[in-house]
């Protein structure tokens, strides 16, 4: 019993596995969770759908004034926005399906699409 | 009304054998485990050994009264985790079969315990986690969990791999001493 000796057949085994392995990883541990797509909504209706892959900046007329939206690489977020608490600014960066940020006084909420959300639902 | 079975030599050689994995496993669901799902598989180490020594039919007789019994002695037969057990056991055992049966028709590329042993850890884990995956926990979530593991199963099916190899080694006076000559 000096080392690990290897049959051929054990070797191919152990190659296949491997093979398996490193397929396992690239197709599960792909970033499919990320949604391509947002949706702005104003006041309920839908205002614009976005490619989160085209950066844009963008000036939501609400009730209160404009809210800015950013999308950079993939994410959204709410820049600044007319309201008291900022708290859709305060979301931060949106990227999973399902993620939404919104303004309820100014009655614009962001919410990214996807396939897959990753939240059922959100109270706050 | 009498009847007699006639027992076989190989009968005895199975319970012996299913009684020592049965032990084993029993003993190792006392142990604590990290994760579900997660157990070192040392039972499945005599599966092996009596592949390498009797051949497959052995084998899976060994393996599926193993989790049988083992699960009316713990006392989750019929539970969720006999059924994981039950499909882990079968996927490994049909793989182990495919991998001896091409062992047979091509000598030259013989699988050996350390490709049995991975082998049998990745069917093993596969089985169970698309039972758990498709039955019992239907979220995609789940999924992430697969690659890490296949990736422990492969680890673990290389100890019982060695184990399985030095086993054999110890079990010098043995009938069909061909299979056995590269792991002396």
């Amino acid at each position: 019993m000096n080392g690990v000796k290897l049959s051929r057949g054990d070797t191919v085994v152990w190659l296949l596995a491997a093979t398996l392995l490193i397929g396992l990883y690239t197709v599960f541990w792909q970033a499919d969770g990320h949604g391509a797509e947002a949706v702005v909504l104003v006041n309920g209706k839908r205002w614009a759908r976005l490619d989160l892959f085209h950066n844009q900046d963008l000036k939501v007329p609400g009730p209160l004034g404009h809210s800015r939206i950013q999308v950079r690489d993939g994410q959204v977020r709410f820049v600044d926005s007319p309201c008291p608490h900022k708290l859709c600014v305060h979301t931060g960066w949106l990227s999973q399906g399902g993620e939404v940020a919104i303004c309820l006084p100014n009655k614009v909420s962001l919410q990214i699409l996807g396939n897959d959300p990753r939240f059922d639902a959100i109270n706050f | 009304m009498s009847h007699t079975i006639q027992t076989t030599r190989d009968d005895y050689l199975i319970a012996g054998f299913a009684a020592l994995a049965i032990t084993i496993h029993i003993a190792e669901s006392a142990l604590p485990s990290p994760l579900p799902g997660i157990k070192p598989g040392l039972a499945n180490v005599v599966t092996l050994v009596v592949l390498c020594r009797y051949g497959w039919q052995m084998a899976a007789w060994v393996s599926l009264l193993r989790v049988l019994v083992g699960s009316i002695l713990i006392g989750t037969f019929l539970s969720p985790t006999f059924f994981l057990s039950a499909a882990g056991a079968f996927a490994s055992i049909s793989v182990l079969g495919l991998l001896f049966a091409l062992s047979r028709t091509l000598p030259g590329w013989a699988v050996g315990p350390m490709g049995y042993g991975v082998a049998a850890a990745l069917a093993h884990m596969s089985g169970q986690f698309w039972v758990a995956y498709v039955v019992f926990v239907p979220h995609s979530g789940l999924l992430t969990l697969y690659p890490l593991l296949m990736t422990l199963a492969a680890v673990l099916g290389i100890v019982s791999g060695l184990l399985t190899r030095i086993v054999l080694a110890r079990l010098n006076n043995t009938p069909s001493g061909k299979r056995l000559s590269d792991s002396r």
